[in-house]
């Protein structure tokens, strides 16, 4: 998956021997020249400095929308879930597909900090610490849906194995339990990895700091972080072993969150290939989110030299390649409906690609399968404008996929008096709008009090880092006559 | 068991039930009813209550929310952000005071009494709860409801609990006493006495009641000059008529179809709204009923226009235009004489147009009928001319069924409804020579006010006078206005059709100051309010010996019945050979649809409009609820370019409607079939503003229109269909699929398949072989609950669905929801069509939650509030259910229903009262479906226990089984060999529906048989898929 022109730095005797032509080849992984210190001033300016103006206009945006959002479930816990388009036999809506979408995208931040981080893809650096908090914020609007979704959220806390009175547990049978566990596990450990990755940038917030407020907090916050050797060891020994734990979990969420549907009886969604696919599909939507956020964060901070489009491209190969998965999966669906001779299998599956939901199915394929194909192109792979563009595309294509695959299957299952056709209320489409209010509230905070991109990391992927660079044998004075 | 109950022995009942407010309806009777609507029209008010079609009662949203409500709400929820605390309100129970020797608290009581429905009357046993009814069911010594009901008498037990009924008398819109009005009648009837009654006219519905009738009779003896008529705008009239016709007597034909073998329905609906549907349901089912290949069943054919449940029944159905009956009927006639039957009549020309199959048809009709001689019957439906039925009588006659598969009795004190005397008594209105007008029951003003001739007598009377348990459209015309009991609060006395004598009596004192027919009755000529119970007491003095006159009238009253009581059979000959005049069969359709009108299977002729089940119930066939359509075939809405829900106008005579359409495949072409008894205005909180009124299209006379026209108006109405909103062919993937899927769901064969083949059923799906992964729990121990089906009798009829409605306090939800596919009904009635998609035929499939021993809700249920029991029910924990829907998703059956909202909430004070205390009333956000009664298993098994004897199969029946005519429904212990359900479920034809998805359901059917005659055979297609 590595890029060899970027594992030069890796290689410091090869480089030694290497002409200054190739050197200059290479497309270094931090643009503009930075050194320690103007990393610290860039990223932490943007904390410390006045609001921006801009700010204040998508804050108040979000916040509106996540008024929105209070107001709609407010109006969900007084009237009750009759309030969305719900109905007999479609008993799961927008509110599971939003869920399922939320978690989806919530997969990026941890492959980028913990599968890249110990397959030692040094360009993750850039994009990890908002890819990270895009995750937990994500994994928040996710766990939001299935907890208003119940009847009686009043007794919710039934879902926790709680010792009680009743000797009442919850069934270990039931794949929602296994979601409780394997979400509130990945969103515990996401937080967890997250934190502790920001410990040091904090610290040096805490070092910065002009005011008594802002002193205790991030005192409190940086856990007495002083930079000292040992500091550094037991760090980054902790990164590395919570990179171990979260690896699995990225592949284990979206599998269990696929066995809601894959361990069900309905048509469509009783399908071995969904966790595997599932996965793939998070990946793809998490990397296109973690696209569009970060487009929009460089762009509206001047971050552009420490998120190249060499970053971006990355992320589209990866988008590109998740979606060819997506799209194989989709195709051997298709064929097992044949393949198995299931009747039930087989009309499921006309009736996405024919049905009342077709215009869902083509919207989805189109999204999902023929959008990725135009990364094929450099060009347009490295066309800021066309992947702010594309990324959208696959992300609303993978909010459909979940619609069709929940939806579809639901309205025409086994016995076709039952069939009726689902659609949405006002409230579901304002609680859908409102989770983005959640979501983007919590990143411009984000954004706006803790270090968007790691400061740490990036410093170390600076070639002043790495003392075997070719560039302190060319000339060691280069930088510092800057 | 049952002791005579005086009113003031149940004065108890005082302290637990609360009488509602009655503030609520004296606002609605002064503001809504006694003004006239041109003096409110216009008003912001009248509009609102125009606007707002199902005012209170159901539960349905608002849709708009004022601003202020919406603020209100989302500083709430911004304040509240979630923490909703949910309390429910603090009630009170007050014990008794002194308690009534006989009640036991929580252990329900039985009595017998009798439902009077027109000139027919069903005995029926009340279930009642500390003095309060709250189920009803067939009566078993009787012999019109054999222990079954139908929805009607099933639902008959809401409308005592109707908030809307009225509540108090009311003179001119302002609330009185009945003492005033006593006072009133009394100087009444000095000033008539001295006329004779010249001038005092009654309006009265059909009756067959031997108090009423002598009541009535001893007015007329009072009152010589008065005129007494009788009019129902439904009624068995032409059928009277036209034995008449041919006999020259006026009889009662009650069908005795368990001893026909060949049976022919010309435009009835005997088995569903025809008269007499529960017997005839029974005795149909038991001539109908197999239990292996060697049995044999009855044959039916149906003539008609719309598509009855008794069509989709038939073996060999013909659709024709209403006008084609007659026509049908003449060469059937012409074709059993050529067979050397001796019809004896002198028959008209006759050319039923175009079609050879008709003539094919009819000749194979024929030959099946004439060598069944004494063992056929023709049926012929209410809505038939009386010629027709004179012709029918007249094959019938000479086919020897007459007294063998049809019994006449000569009725007696029965009224019986008469069109003429009504018309006679509208012209005396306008002529007004009717000084007082008494109505006692019934609608006039809505259901016979044609082109207002009615009202406009009416408001020419010097008085007029209205007893009705509601304030309806023709109260609100009157001057006095009265309210009558209902049934469950009156002593009274009925019989049925065959002369059966039951009594009536009351099961809870009248819940507002009403009183009963019989003492309304005898108020007429009296000027006084004697006690029911002097009244119907004193007219079965002769019915005993007086010495034993206590211990007879007890026996009655448990019995419900008086045993052998039956009026005297007859055994008419045919009279009149020149029933049809010679011209009687020009052609007489100028072109233009042919109309007819069927009362409807939720508010017969209007007269349960404010029955919330009922409303809510789908009618069987067009699976709508909610509303009245216009029903034609395809190919008739194309011709007339209308589209399925589109309003379209109807024109015919200077009069027209707009109804929706409504496509149904199976009708006849260039037919409408409207519904009767929507539309209403003043029917209550229920039944206001919903459909169309068409009793203004149609003439009084007839239920048959022709000529009419028909444009579309490009608008479209919403109709709450509880079904497939698709027709059969609007959709080709749905109908391939349906195609595909129907011979696996319902699985069905012709007679001769079936002798053929007696594992036909077993051959339909590919079962691979069935294993688990785990040991699976045996259930072998104890009683193991298990339900048989049986396709080849269940009709469709819904009764077991209202019984349940009933029995397990289901919620009515309103039309909304219903549109939005949120009815909560736990048993439901598939309706599917198979074959030709203009000619199809029709199956009904009563699906309830299967009870699956390998239940998939139940792994999916992240709480375990679906879990099996030892005895093998699947069973629903309502305080544990969080509401995650999980369990309806998974459920192959789609069986579950999920309290989307608190939809009891709303219900008012006296409907609550109307709900069964044994099963909890659940609350917003909890799944339910069917039990299998569980509340009637655990009282089984305490009775048995109490009794200190072993629980005998049969002790327990759920309440669909308990209602349904057909007996289709068998319900027991499958661990035990004997037991009835594990002798069904041992038949050849016994199959588990998706048994192939290893669910191991516990419910299971047996396939449907069409005994299909070999000749006509070769339209119907082979459902074996092989």
């Amino acid at each position: 998956m590595g890029n060899p022109v970027n594992m030069t730095n890796h290689k410091p005797k090869q480089s030694a021997d290497s002409s200054a032509g190739a050197i200059i080849e290479e497309t270094p992984l931090i643009a503009g020249n930075h050194t320690f210190s103007s990393i610290t001033e860039k990223i932490s300016g943007v904390i410390e400095g006045p609001t921006p103006k801009m700010w204040w206009v998508l804050f108040s945006f979000s916040v509106s929308l996540l008024l929105i959002l209070v107001g709609s479930v407010g109006f969900l816990i007084w009237e009750g879930t009759g309030i969305w388009g719900l109905n007999s036999p479609v008993g799961w809506g927008w509110a599971i597909v939003n869920f399922v979408f939320w978690v989806g995208i919530g997969h990026a931040g941890t492959l980028i900090s913990a599968v890249l981080h110990l397959f030692r893809q040094k360009w993750r650096t850039s994009i990890n610490r908002f890819a990270e908090a895009m995750t937990i914020f994500a994994v928040i609007c996710a766990l939001l849906f299935p907890t208003i979704h119940v009847g009686r959220i009043w007794v919710l806390y039934w879902f926790f194995p709680i010792p009680n009175q009743m000797s009442m547990w919850p069934n270990f049978r039931s794949p929602l339990l296994w979601d409780v566990f394997a979400v509130s596990i990945y969103f515990t450990v996401s937080l967890l990895f997250w934190y502790v990755g920001l410990v040091p940038d904090i610290a040096t917030l805490r070092d910065r700091a002009k005011t008594r407020g802002k002193k205790i907090i991030y005192g409190i916050l940086s856990l007495g972080w002083r930079g000292a050797n040992r500091h550094w060891r037991h760090y980054e020994l902790g990164y590395l072993i919570l990179a171990g734990l979260s690896t699995p979990l990225v592949l284990s969420v979206h599998s269990v969150v696929s066995t809601d549907f894959a361990t069900s009886i309905i048509p469509g969604w009783h399908t071995t290939i969904f966790p595997p696919y599932f996965v793939a599909g998070a990946i793809f939507s998490g990397f296109a989110m973690v696209m569009t956020l970060a487009i929009i964060a460089r762009k509206a901070f001047g971050m552009e030299e420490f998120i190249t489009v060499n970053h971006l491209e990355k992320m589209a190969k990866i988008i590109m390649v998740t979606g060819l998965m997506v799209g194989y999966a989709y195709s051997i669906e298709f064929f097992i409906a044949w393949y198995s001779g299931n009747d039930y299998e087989r009309f499921t599956f006309i009736n996405r690609a024919l049905g009342p939901y077709a215009w869902a199915y083509w919207i989805m394929v189109s999204c999902n399968v023929i959008i990725p194909q135009f990364f094929w192109s450099k060009k347009l792979r490295t066309n800021v404008t066309v992947l702010f563009i594309l990324s959208i595309f696959v992300n609303i294509g993978m909010w459909f996929e979940r619609f069709v695959i929940i939806t579809s299957s639901l309205s025409r299952d086994y016995l076709p008096s039952s069939w009726d056709y689902y659609s949405p209320s006002i409230w579901d489409i304002a609680t859908f709008v409102g989770s983005f209010g959640l979501f983007f509230t919590l990143f411009l905070l984000f954004l706006r009090f803790l270090p968007m991109i790691s400061m740490a990391e990036v410093k170390g992927v600076l070639p002043q880092a790495d003392p075997h660079h070719p560039m302190y044998q060319k000339s060691g004075e280069a930088h510092e006559n800057k | 068991m049952s002791e005579k109950k005086k009113p003031t022995q149940l004065s108890g009942i005082d302290h637990s039930v609360e009488k509602p407010e009655p503030t609520e309806n004296r606002s609605l009777v002064s503001k809504q009813y006694w003004r006239s609507y041109d003096e409110l029209a216009g008003t912001p008010e009248f509009e609102t209550f125009l606007e707002n079609e199902f005012p209170q009662g159901t539960f349905d949203l608002p849709n708009q929310f004022s601003r202020k409500k919406f603020l209100g709400l989302m500083g709430a929820s911004l304040a509240l952000a979630g923490l909703t605390a949910c309390r429910r309100p603090v009630e009170k129970i007050v014990p008794y005071v002194n308690a009534p020797e006989d009640i036991i608290p929580g252990v329900s009581k039985n009595f017998a009494t009798s439902m009077p429905f027109g000139t027919n009357s069903f005995g029926v046993i009340v279930e009642t709860h500390e003095g309060r009814p709250t189920k009803i069911e067939g009566n078993p010594k009787h012999s019109s409801s054999m222990g079954a009901a139908n929805a009607f008498i099933q639902a008959s037990i809401l409308n005592l609990y109707d908030p809307d009924r009225s509540q108090a008398p009311a003179h001119s819109g302002n609330e009185t006493r009945w003492d005033d009005f006593l006072g009133f009648w009394q100087g009444q009837l000095k000033t008539f006495e001295e006329t004779r009654g010249e001038g005092l006219a009654i309006l009265s519905s059909s009756f067959a009641s031997p108090t009423l009738s002598r009541l009535k009779a001893d007015f007329l003896r009072k009152f010589p000059k008065a005129t007494w008529t009788v009019y129902d705008p439904v009624s068995d009239e032409r059928i009277y008529n036209g034995i008449e016709l041919a006999s020259k007597q006026r009889l009662q034909p009650v069908y005795q179809l368990d001893s026909a073998e060949i049976i022919l329905s010309i435009d009835s609906d005997f088995l569903f709204l025809d008269s007499n549907n529960v017997a005839n349901s029974k005795r149909f089912a038991k001539g109908r009923r197999i239990t292996s290949e060697k049995d044999s069943m009855n044959r039916l054919y149906a003539v008609e226009s719309g598509f009855t449940v008794t069509g989709g029944m038939a073996d060999h159905r013909l659709k024709l235009p209403p006008a084609q009956i007659k026509h049908f009927a003449v060469s059937l006639a012409k074709e059993l004489q050529k067979l050397g039957v001796p019809v004896e009549l002198n028959l008209p020309v006759v050319q039923l147009q175009k079609h050879q199959t008709h003539s094919k048809w009819i000749k194979n009709l024929a030959v099946d009928l004439a060598t069944h001689k004494s063992k056929s019957a023709v049926v012929a439906g209410y809505r038939q001319p009386a010629e027709v039925h004179a012709l029918v009588f007249a094959i019938n006659d000479a086919l020897r069924n007459h007294g063998k598969t049809i019994t006449y009795y000569q009725s007696e004190h029965t009224a019986h409804s008469s069109t003429q005397q009504f018309n006679k008594l509208v012209g005396d209105l306008d002529e007004s020579t009717v000084k007082t007008l008494v109505i006692i029951g019934g609608n006039p003003a809505y259901s016979s006010d044609i082109n207002g001739q009615f009202i406009r007598g009416l408001n020419r009377v010097e008085h007029s006078i209205h007893f009705s348990e509601r304030v309806n459209e023709t109260s609100s015309s009157c001057e006095w206005h009265l309210p009558l009991s209902n049934y469950l609060e009156s002593w009274g006395d009925a019989v049925s059709f065959d002369g059966t004598l039951s009594v009536t009596q009351p099961m809870i004192a009248p819940l507002f100051d009403s009183h009963s027919m019989v003492e309304v009755f005898s108020l007429l000529s009296s000027g006084d309010l004697p006690t029911g119970y002097d009244i119907v007491r004193a007219s079965w003095r002769d019915q005993f010996i007086p010495t034993y006159f206590e211990k007879n009238w007890r026996r009655v009253l448990h019995d419900g019945v008086l045993a052998d009581s039956n009026f005297k059979t007859v055994r008419p000959g045919l009279k009149n050979k020149n029933i049809l005049a010679d011209d009687a069969l020009l052609d007489s359709n100028h072109g233009g649809l042919e109309c007819i009108f069927a009362p409807s299977s939720s508010v017969w002729d209007g007269e349960f409009s404010n029955n919330s089940w009922l409303m809510e119930n789908p009618d069987p066939v067009t699976k709508v609820s909610w509303d009245n359509v216009a029903v034609m075939s395809l190919s008739t809405a194309s011709k007339n370019h209308l589209k399925n829900k589109e309003l379209a106008k109807f024109s015919a005579d200077g009069k027209s409607i707009t109804c929706p359409v409504w496509i149904l495949p199976g009708h006849a072409d260039d037919t409408v079939t409207f519904t009767l008894g929507y539309g209403r205005t003043a029917a209550g909180r229920i039944g206001n503003k919903v459909g169309v009124n068409v009793f203004g299209f149609k003439s009084i006379n007839s239920d048959i229109l022709t000529g009419v026209k028909v444009s579309g108006t490009g608008r479209f109405q919403t109709i709450a269909c509880t079904q497939d909103h698709h027709g059969l062919d609007v959709n080709k993937l749905v109908a391939d699929e349906i195609k595909n899927r129907l011979p696996a769901i319902v699985r069905e064969a012709s007679l001769d398949e079936y002798k053929h083949d007696p594992l036909f059923v077993k051959e339909v799906v590919e079962e691979p072989e069935l294993f688990s992964l785990w040991e699976d729990k045996s259930y072998e121990e104890g009683f193991q609950w298990g339900m048989s089906v049986d396709l080849n009798v269940c009709t469709g009829c819904n009764a077991c669905s209202i019984a349940c409605q009933s029995e397990n306090n289901i919620p009515v939800v309103g039309k909304s929801e219903v549109e939005k596919g949120r009815e909560m009904s736990w048993i439901r009635l598939d309706r599917y069509f198979s074959g030709d998609t203009e000619d199809p035929e029709m199956v009904f499939q009563p699906v309830a939650c299967q009870h699956c021993e390998m239940a998939p809700c139940e792994q999916v249920c992240p709480v375990t509030a679906t879990v099996h029991t030892e005895e093998g029910l699947n069973a629903m924990v309502y305080n544990r259910c969080v509401g995650t829907r999980y369990c309806a998703n998974n459920c192959p059956y789609k069986v579950r229903r999920f309290n989307f909202f608190n939809y009891t909430k709303d219900l008012p004070e006296i409907v609550k009262i109307a709900q069964n205390p044994d099963v909890t009333v659940r609350f917003r956000g909890v799944m339910e479906k069917c039990t299998f009664c569980v509340q009637r298993i655990n009282q089984g098994k305490i009775r048995a226990k109490n009794d200190n004897e072993p629980l005998k199969d049969g002790d327990i029946v759920t309440a669909c089984q308990q209602t349904c005519p057909t007996e289709a429904i068998v319900f027991g212990n499958i661990n035990d060999p004997d037991s009835r359900v594990s002798q069904v479920k041992k038949q050849n034809r016994n199959y588990a529906m998706l048994g192939e998805i290893n669910v191991r359901p516990r419910t299971t059917y047996l396939a449907k048989i069409r005994n299909l005659n070999s000749e006509l055979n070769d339209k119907h297609n082979v459902h074996n898929k092989s």
